[in-house]
């Protein structure tokens, strides 16, 4: 596909051809096993016989990277682990998402130290985050067709690129605290 | 020493074993389909933070203590208030909830003092997906009637 990537206008044949791909996209996501944490065991538990990931066509767990189109990124990512997370993200072929498993790998969870990243968004482009700890197997399957969704809609021949946030984009709560 | 010949002649472990596989055959499918069917929540399971109003009036329940605040670990709840002249409780006016690094410990719902109706419970919602950070950080009027589900726009 990267032939085809960022080559045209928008015209009839490059939406006809986006439906056609973008389906072909969608219903044969391969995720990558990327487990770090508790969230992979619900990842295990998604992929087995009660929740069967395979009914979405993302039942094949692919050890490498070059075979695999999804990260699910399950569990705490340290420091040390960061920049191995990269480099598995860019061994991976170009049509390639991103779901953030879990509050850990969505802002760093419950560790607000020195050895934790405080969220996977830092380093990769996330495209969908799944809140819970860890989330039910449901809800990872819930984030999947959300993931889904994304790519039905996605320009496949006039794909935007995508940017890492950075650490000054975090939202904010309010802080005034009344008593 | 026969018979172990003809047995491997004619496959005889292997058919025991297809036999295995074909007794479990017409035995009902062991999956969920999870998007049209739903596996009941346990009795107290947590999912996400929620706030409850009272059934009958649809007044806020609420009373603005701050007590899930300080409960929190992780400093993930923010909220405030005001007082009105003629009414006894405070009025809420903000209730931030920071969803991206709750763990769902239920400390917060457990020391909300209000009753009969407790303002803040751990509800039974656990589709929680959202396609950017911003949207992770609950308000109050997301907090009152769920999650809503996010478009994506290209």
């Amino acid at each position: 596909m990267g032939l085809i990537d960022h080559q045209f206008e928008d015209n009839f044949i490059t939406t006809s051809i986006d439906r056609v791909l973008n389906w072909a996209r969608e219903s044969s996501i391969w995720p990558m096993g990327f487990g770090l944490a508790c969230c992979a065991i619900e990842m295990m538990a998604a992929s087995a016989s009660r929740y069967d990931i395979a009914r979405f066509g993302a039942e094949v767990f692919r050890a490498s990277p070059r075979q695999s189109d999804l990260m699910i990124v399950a569990g705490t990512v340290t420091k040390k682990m960061a920049p191995v997370l990269r480099r598995l993200y860019d061994q991976m072929p170009e049509p390639k998402w991103v779901i953030s498993m879990g509050s850990c790998s969505n802002a760093g969870g419950p560790f607000p130290t020195y050895s934790v990243l405080q969220g996977v968004d830092k380093v990769v482009p996330v495209d969908v985050y799944v809140s819970g700890c860890p989330p039910r197997p449901e809800a990872l399957l819930y984030g999947l067709m959300r993931l889904q969704d994304k790519i039905r809609k996605e320009g496949t021949v006039l794909r935007k690129e995508r940017t890492i946030m950075s650490g000054d984009s975090e939202p904010t709560m309010n802080t005034d605290r009344v008593v | 020493m026969l018979i172990r010949f003809l047995k491997n002649v004619f496959l005889v472990d292997l058919l025991k074993g297809m036999w295995l596989t074909l007794k479990y055959t017409p035995q009902p499918a062991f999956t969920f389909q999870y998007p049209a069917e739903r596996r009941p929540t346990a009795p107290r399971f947590r999912g996400v933070l929620r706030l409850q109003t009272e059934p009958a009036t649809g007044a806020q329940t609420c009373i603005v203590c701050d007590q899930c605040a300080k409960a929190c670990p992780d400093d993930l709840i923010a909220l405030g208030g005001h007082r009105e002249p003629g009414q006894k409780i405070k009025i809420l006016d903000y209730f931030d909830f920071n969803l991206s690094r709750c763990s769902f410990c239920g400390l917060c719902a457990e020391v909300c003092p209000t009753k009969p109706i407790k303002a803040l419970i751990m509800s039974e919602d656990y589709e929680l997906g959202s396609y950017s950070r911003d949207t992770q950080i609950l308000r109050v009027d997301q907090m009152y009637d769920g999650v809503p589900i996010e478009q994506y726009t290209r």
